[in-house]
């Protein structure tokens, strides 16, 4: 029975104190209890326990009693009742881990230096053991030191007052927030109720982890790692926080544990395992107040060609790009801007080679292309037949094309087609009005969103981690509150992320926040505080309403076609300045976002402007397939570096 | 007699390209779009409707059919009051593919007496003139796979779309513990259990 049983030690702190008699007496140093404070999976259910160093053992038993891991699994073996009541559990309990039936701390009244008690029978009585599910609320303090109040749900109960005078109070709290939700009380900020999450619907979820003998296409689904991946996604965020929070890793979840489990979700990623001074403040990050930002005119054709030498190379590029991330482009203009905001012009190409480089893809590369790789057929799937619109069956051809040219997709057209491609593609068409130009643009385009569209979904899954790091750091509060309706994973952005708002906003609305976008500025990811600016807006109305699961999705949902998108723009370029100025970035936060950890902060007045330049990708060949099979199987990261700097805005 | 809206939560179901959104569309609002977007995971909306004196709210879940979106649609199988299992009478596969889709949702929705869930299922793209599945093949598959009501619906020009969902309320409403759905109601005559022929093709 005992060895059956899985009991896993999620957190532990030595050097905890309670202070017995300060309620009766004031501080009596000399009665202060030191002991271990730990966070205990038994089974099913969760226990923060306490257990007071023996006084009276001599200081090697004290460390080994302290660090000796193997201590504790022994105990844990012997409390291995699978029973749920706190009563049954004690009694299989050793005598100093005794749950202190709460009600006994009232009664007795702990008298100092009394001397009829044996000091450590005094000190055992302030062990405890209670279930998360028991606790109410637990109330932080700070008086030099940092000191939490337990309060169980039976109001008749109180457990004594643990004081961090060693640190660690953050670390519990997190660590208690991996087993249950967090939010602050409306009354008292400091006081955190705590709640039990809905274990039903994230099983939901997790079930789709183990779900063998039951689907459509049952092989295709298992090995499908997007819905593994969505399957644990609540859990998987939060190991992911506790890995880019560092320290808390050698008290739960082996790093490599942990390493296995990123890199499952994010290749290439790697766990931050350096913890800055002050990173403890997550709990309740200050990023300080949100600049006003103000949005510009979009840039004229004049202007546009004001940046132009005689040749027709682009000039004071940075300069360039800042306008358009400030205004965005006349409609004239976007014809040619949008090829260098995607790289199929390079900036410094003169007016003849750009010339010749059109020509080339012409003739040469596409169409080979079309008609000698591209099987007709194909290009007039059955999916499209009866359309007599041109310019559907334009966009309809462009990316059957797109589906030869790009093999790694590997999936059949159809699915792709309807896999959201479309969207992507009609803007580019809409502004083009050319075949050959959409087709290219389109290919620079799909070189940042090709993750969304592969079969594991890879960009999606890592987006929606980086969102919701984000968020948490922006906003724990709203965050919390979607954890606890189950939404943690954020979900409910995922049509955003997979098309880039293309159905949230008017066409030329989307038009705008592309070009914007693709500017790369003023960070990495910008689209991913799009998405934050949106939540801030609409996290009053969620959390007022009390929005659960279902809820959360339809208000989201039908967000669509009402956003305006220059609000959106002036507010996510705010929380950008608003992180780059903020000091003690997390590391994570920074790598999101693209940010240079010496840059950030160190120079608020510097915050917004263009990230350093990097060196351009090499110019699109288009006639060597492999080379796009290179950078289509990189890991997303690589990927996303390797392209950032003048084509690619953001990696996706 | 006071009865207050139910609110009732249907789901279409059915392989990507038959036409759920457009149903949902159509009867929602009475439109119809060729080129309709497909669905990118779950949307809903909305429908009032008054079924044999029954005043009802109809929240209609359209769900991505598409494989890819499989784990972004069925955490909200959940709570489902009627499955609509949708296939095109002009896509033979996704008439064979019905078998799992109804299977998917038992699953998900997590539905304790699978054998009384209340299934409608929808022949769309009438209007389409290469059949490849036959109205007898489905009537057979209905009946062989619990008696299921089918309705051959085209989204496209209207026809059965309102019949199909006012089906699926009544089928709701016919169920023995739809006390659970009516239990802010006042009153409701719990006892109707008439059905109209609902092959009506």
């Amino acid at each position: 029975m005992a060895a059956n049983c899985v009991q896993k030690v999620l957190f532990e702190l030595e050097g905890v104190f309670i202070h017995p008699s300060s309620d009766e007496d004031g501080i009596e140093p000399d009665l202060l209890v030191s002991g271990t404070l730990r966070i205990v999976d038994k089974e099913a259910e969760v226990f923060v326990e306490y257990r007071p160093l023996e006084e009276a053992v001599d200081p090697s038993n004290m460390l080994c009693a302290g660090k000796d891991s193997s201590s504790v699994m022994e105990w844990d073996q012997c409390s291995g009742e699978k029973s749920k009541s706190l009563i049954e559990t004690q009694q299989s309990y050793e005598t100093e881990w005794d749950m202190i039936n709460a009600v006994s701390f009232k009664k007795k009244t702990f008298t100092n230096g009394d001397g009829c008690v044996n000091p450590s029978q005094e000190r055992s009585r302030w062990a405890f053991s209670v279930s998360v599910g028991e606790l109410r609320c637990v109330t932080l303090k700070v008086e030099g030191w940092s000191f939490l109040l337990l309060t169980l749900k039976e109001a008749r109960s109180q457990l004594p007052t643990l004081h961090f005078h060693q640190g660690g109070s953050t670390q519990f709290l997190d660590s208690l927030r991996r087993v249950t939700l967090l939010s602050p009380s409306p009354e008292d900020e400091t006081c955190l109720l705590v709640s039990t999450p809905n274990r039903a619907l994230s099983q939901s979820f997790e079930n789709l982890l183990d779900d063998n003998n039951f689907g459509l296409v049952n092989q295709k689904f298992r090995k499908d790692p997007y819905v593994t991946t969505l399957g644990g996604f609540s859990k998987v965020t939060n190991y992911i926080f506790d890995a880019f929070r560092g320290t808390e890793e050698q008290h739960q979840r082996p790093p490599e544990e942990v390493a296995d489990l990123l890199s499952e979700v994010i290749p290439g990623l790697e766990i931050n395992q350096q913890e800055e001074p002050g990173f403890e403040v997550i709990t309740r990050m200050d990023l300080g107040p949100r600049p006003e930002v103000s949005r510009r005119p979009p840039l004229s054709a004049e202007d546009w060609t004001k940046h132009q030498d005689p040749e027709g190379r682009m000039t004071s590029i940075s300069k360039l790009k800042k306008l358009i991330f400030k205004g965005g482009l006349c409609h004239a203009v976007r014809k040619e801007a949008w090829k260098f905001l995607l790289g199929y012009f390079p900036w410094d190409s003169t007016l003849e080679q750009r010339k010749v480089l059109q020509r080339d893809k012409t003739l040469r590369d596409y169409r080979s292309l079309i008609e000698k790789d591209v099987n007709r057929t194909d290009r007039t799937n059955r999916f499209y037949e009866g359309m007599d619109n041109p310019g559907l069956v334009l966009l309809h051809d462009i990316l059957m094309t797109y589906c030869m040219y790009d093999f790694d997709l590997g999936e059949s057209t159809e699915l792709l087609l309807l896999g959201g491609m479309s969207d992507l593609l009609s803007p580019i068409l809409y502004v083009m009005e050319n075949e050959v130009d959409a087709f290219w643009c389109f290919v620079s385009f799909m070189d940042q969103m090709h993750q969304n569209f592969e079969e594991q979904m890879q960009g999606m899954k890592t987006q929606l981690i980086q969102l919701s790091t984000l968020l948490r750091l922006l906003d724990l509060t709203f965050w919390n509150y979607l954890e606890s309706q189950d939404s943690g994973y954020l979900y409910f952005c995922f049509r955003w992320l997979l098309i880039r708002f293309k159905r949230e906003l008017s066409f030329q609305d989307v038009l705008r926040l592309w070009e914007v976008m693709w500017t790369g500025l003023p960070c990495q990811n910008f689209h991913l505080l799009v998405c934050c600016s949106i939540l801030d807006s609409e996290k009053q109305k969620i959390m007022e309403e009390n929005y659960g699961f279902n809820e959360i999705l339809k208000h989201i949902n039908e967000l669509s076609m009402k956003l305006d998108v220059e609000e959106i723009l002036q507010k996510a370029e705010g929380i950008s300045q608003q992180i780059q100025s903020c000091k003690d970035l997390p590391p994570s936060i920074s790598s999101i976002l693209g940010l240079e950890p010496d840059l950030c902060g160190s120079d608020p007045t510097h915050s917004g402007a263009s990230p350093p330049l990097r060196p351009r990708p090499p110019l699109r060949r288009p006639d060597t397939r492999t080379s796009t099979s290179t950078s289509t199987s990189n890991g997303l990261l690589r990927a996303s570096s390797a392209h950032n700097g003048c084509t690619v805005a953001f990696s996706s | 007699m006071i009865s207050k809206s139910a609110l009732l939560k249907v789901i279409l179901l059915g392989d990507g390209g038959v036409g759920k959104s457009s149903l949902m569309n159509r009867y929602v609002t009475n439109k119809f779009d060729s080129h309709l977007f497909h669905t990118i995971g779950v949307e809903f909306l909305n429908k009032e409707l008054d079924v044999d004196g029954h005043h009802a709210t109809l929240q209609i879940w359209d769900t991505a059919g598409q494989e890819r979106f499989r784990s972004l649609r069925t955490p909200f199988y959940r709570g489902s009051d009627c499955c609509l299992l949708t296939f095109s009478v002009d896509d033979g596969q996704s008439f064979r593919n019905l078998a799992n889709w109804k299977k998917e949702f038992t699953y998900y929705a997590d539905v304790k007496d699978p054998d009384n869930f209340p299934f409608v299922v929808l022949g769309n793209k009438l209007d389409v003139p290469e059949r490849q599945v036959s109205g007898e093949d489905a009537r057979q598959w209905c009946r062989e796979n619990g008696g299921h009501p089918y309705f051959e619906t085209s989204a496209k020009d209207a026809t059965n779309v309102a019949s199909a969902f006012e089906e699926a309320v009544r089928r709701i409403l016919a169920l023995d513990d739809r006390a659970d759905h009516l239990i802010h109601n006042n009153t409701v005559d719990l006892q109707r259990k008439s059905h109209p022929d609902p092959s009506c093709c």
